[in-house]
C-alpha cells in the first residue's frame, strides 16, 4: 500500500522549506495576538513597539475575567448563546444543504436543470446589497431578535448546496445502484452510502459554516442583551477605554479566534483518508 | 419487498417525489430568505426609492433612470465596476494554481499535518469581522492610535513591483504580460489571503481520488509526475470549476464594486442607485462566470 516515492532530499528541503515560509507568513497575525496576550500593559505602549513579549503575564486574562463578572447579565449565557447559535445553524445547514443536493445531483427530475441555475444565480449576490430586504423579511416572520434570526437563514445559503452537489456528482452511480438493489431506502442510502462518501465535503462545509456564524456578532437582529452571542459581549469590553483596556482586548482577540481553530484542526483530523474511497471499486 | 400504496407512481415519478421531498426544506428557506430578497432588489433597481418623513420608503417605477444614471452621470461607478471585474478575471488563476499546489502540498503524510493545514486555513478565520475587530483594536493601541501596519506593507510591495517591471522591460518581454506578472506580484498578499477556502475544497477533492488508481499506475511503472497529470488533475477536475465558482463568488463579493454599491445605499441613502449597481454588476459577474467555467468545463473529465 505505502509507497515510498523516490525524491532527492534536495527537493524536500525546497518543499519544506516554501511551506515553512508561506505558513510564517500566514501565522504571523496569530502569533502577534498570541505575544500581545500574554504583554504586560507596559510593554504595550513601547516605542518602537515590540513585536515579541518580554515577560509573558497572564494579568490580561484576569482583567478580562473581572471585566466579565461586572456585565449584567451572567457571562455565561453569553458563551452558550453563540454555542447554540453555531452548533443549530451549522448543523441544520449541512444536513438541509445535503439533503437538497443529493437529488440535484444523482436524480433525475422536472426543473432540475432551473433549480441548479438559481442557485448559481444567487451565489452572485452580496448580503450587503440585499440587506434592507433581508430585515423586512426577518421582521415580516417574527424573527426579530430571536435565535431564528441567525440561525435559520444559515439553513438556506446556497454556497453549501452548491459545493455538495459538485462533491454528490462524484459518487459513482453503480454504488447507489447496488445499495438499492440490496434494498436499501433512498433515506438509508443519503445516510449510510452518499454522506459518508463525501465526508471530507461536509466537514468542509462545516468549518466555513462554524467560522461564519461564530463571528456573528448578532448584528441589528438581536437587541436583547440576555440573546447577544459571546462576540458581541467581548467587543464592548475592548471598546470601553482605550488605555486601560489594552490588555484585555488582546486577550479576547485571542479567545475569540481559538474556538475556531480548535474546530478546525479537530473535524480536518477526523477525515480518515482511506475510508472515502473504500467502496468506490468499478 | 415495497408495499405501493394507493396513489401507486411509476419509478420514474416515484424517484422525482423522493427527489423533491429531499430538496423541499433548503427550497422554501431559500425561497423565503433570499429568493424574496433578490426580487425586492430587482424591483428597487428600477425605481425611485423616497425616503417617507414617517420611516420606511415609497417606490416609484422609474424605467431604466438608476441604470442611466450610474453609465453616463455616476463619477466612478464605469471605471471601479471594470477594475473589479478585470480584478476577478485576473485572480482566477492566480488563486486556483496557488490552491491546487498548497494543497497538494498539505496532503501528504506529515507530522503536525492537523496543524499546518489550520495554519492556512487562518487568514479565512481571521476574516471574520469581531475577530479583525478586535486585532484591531489591540493594533490600534500598540501603535500608539496610528494605523501603520497597512500603508507600510503597500509601500513594500510598491517597491519590490517597481524594480521587477525595469527588470522584466530590460528583457523585452511584452508590455500585457509584464503588467500580469506585475499585477500577480502586488496581489501576493492578497491571493494567499484569499485561497484558505480554496485549498480545503482541493484538499477534500484530493482526498476523494481512489488511492487503488495509484497502486495499479505505480505497479504499471508511471512516475509520481505522470501520475499527477493522468490521474489526480483528471479526477479533481469537476471540483476545479467548483473551485472557479466560489473563486468569482468570493473576489466578487468582497470587490470594490460591490463596496461602493453598499455606501449608495448605506452612505448617500440613493437605494435605487445602489440597487442598479449590485443588479449590473452580478449580471456582470454571472456572464464572466459562464465564460469562465464553459471554457474550463471543456477539460473536465466526468464519471460518466
Amino acid at each position: 500500500m505505502k509507497r515510498k516515492i523516490n525524491r532527492s532530499l534536495g527537493g524536500t528541503i525546497a518543499l519544506f522549506l516554501f511551506i515553512a515560509l508561506v505558513g510564517a507568513f500566514m501565522a504571523l497575525p496569530l502569533i502577534f495576538t498570541v505575544n500581545n496576550a500574554f504583554k504586560p500593559l507596559d510593554e504595550f505602549f513601547l516605542f518602537p513597539p515590540r513585536f515579541w513579549v518580554r515577560n509573558p503575564t497572564t494579568n490580561n486574562f484576569a482583567d478580562l475575567f473581572i471585566l466579565m463578572a461586572e456585565s449584567w447579565v451572567p457571562f455565561s449565557r453569553y458563551i452558550l448563546n453563540s454555542i447554540f447559535i453555531t452548533g443549530a445553524g451549522t448543523f441544520g445547514h449541512v444536513i438541509i444543504a445535503a439533503a437538497a443536493a443529493y437529488p440535484l445531483a444523482k436524480h433525475e427530475f422536472k426543473g432540475k436543470a432551473v433549480l441548479f441555475s438559481i442557485v448559481v444565480l444567487s451565489l452572485m449576490f452580496s448580503p450587503q446589497v440585499t440587506a434592507i430586504p433581508n430585515y423586512m423579511v426577518i421582521t415580516l416572520l417574527g424573527f426579530n431578535n430571536t435565535y431564528a434570526a441567525l440561525i435559520v437563514p444559515a439553513f438556506a445559503f446556497s454556497l453549501g448546496l452548491y459545493l455538495m452537489k459538485q462533491f454528490m456528482e462524484q459518487i459513482p452511480d453503480s454504488l447507489l445502484e447496488s445499495a438499492q438493489i440490496d434494498g436499501a431506502s433512498e433515506y438509508r442510502t443519503f445516510f449510510s452510502i452518499v454522506m459518508p462518501n463525501v465526508k471530507p465535503a461536509w466537514l468542509t462545509l462545516a468549518i466555513l459554516m462554524f467560522q461564519q456564524l461564530w463571528g456573528n456578532t448578532g448584528g441589528m437582529f438581536i437587541r436583547s442583551e440576555q440573546l447577544r452571542p459571546l462576540n458581541f459581549a467581548l467587543l464592548l469590553i475592548t471598546q470601553g477605554g482605550v488605555p486601560a483596556r489594552a490588555g484585555a482586548s488582546a486577550a479576547v482577540g485571542l479567545i475569540i479566534m481559538s474556538v475556531p481553530i480548535t474546530f478546525f484542526i479537530i473535524s480536518q483530523s477526523s477525515i480518515i483518508e482511506t475510508m472515502t474511497t473504500s467502496g468506490m471499486k468499478e | 419487498m415495497r408495499k405501493r400504496g394507493k396513489f401507486s407512481l411509476s419509478l420514474r415519478g416515484r424517484e422525482a417525489m423522493l427527489g423533491y421531498m429531499f430538496i423541499m426544506p433548503w427550497l422554501i428557506g431559500f425561497i423565503v430568505f433570499f429568493l424574496a430578497n433578490y426580487l425586492h432588489t430587482l424591483r428597487m433597481s428600477v425605481s425611485s426609492v423616497d425616503m417617507v418623513a414617517a420611516g420606511g420608503y415609497d417606490l416609484s417605477f422609474s424605467g431604466l433612470e438608476n441604470f442611466r444614471h450610474i453609465f453616463t452621470e455616476h463619477a466612478t461607478f464605469t471605471r471601479v465596476f471594470v477594475e473589479s471585474m478585470l480584478g476577478i478575471l485576473v485572480d482566477i488563476p492566480l488563486i486556483i494554481f496557488f490552491s491546487l499546489f498548497i494543497a497538494l502540498l498539505l496532503n501528504r503524510k506529515f507530522k503536525m499535518r492537523g496543524i499546518v493545514r489550520a495554519v492556512f486555513f487562518l487568514p479565512v478565520i481571521m476574516a471574520s469581522a469581531a475577530i479583525t475587530n478586535a486585532i484591531e483594536q489591540s493594533l490600534l493601541m500598540v501603535m500608539g492610535g496610528l494605523t501603520t501596519m497597512p500603508p507600510e506593507m503597500q509601500q513594500t510591495t510598491g517597491l519590490s513591483v517597481q524594480s521587477i517591471a525595469v527588470l522584466l522591460a530590460n528583457f523585452g518581454l511584452p508590455l500585457q504580460i509584464i503588467q500580469y506578472i506585475i499585477g500577480a506580484v502586488a496581489r501576493v498578499y492578497e491571493i494567499v489571503r484569499a485561497s484558505g477556502v480554496q485549498i480545503l475544497i482541493f484538499l477534500a477533492a484530493l482526498q476523494s481520488v481512489p488511492t487503488s488508481l495509484y497502486e495499479v499506475a505505480f505497479i504499471e511503472g508511471s512516475t509520481p509526475y505522470e501520475a499527477f497529470w493522468k490521474i489526480t488533475l483528471p479526477i479533481i477536475s469537476p471540483l476545479i470549476v467548483t473551485n472557479v465558482v466560489y473563486t468569482v463568488v468570493d473576489r466578487y463579493v468582497t470587490s470594490a464594486v460591490v463596496d461602493m454599491a453598499y455606501e449608495s445605499a448605506f452612505l448617500h441613502w440613493s437605494f435605487g442607485v445602489s440597487a442598479a449597481m449590485s443588479v449590473v454588476s452580478s449580471v456582470a459577474v454571472l456572464l464572466l462566470l459562464l465564460m469562465v467555467c464553459g471554457f474550463i468545463s471543456k477539460f473536465a473529465f466526468y464519471h460518466t
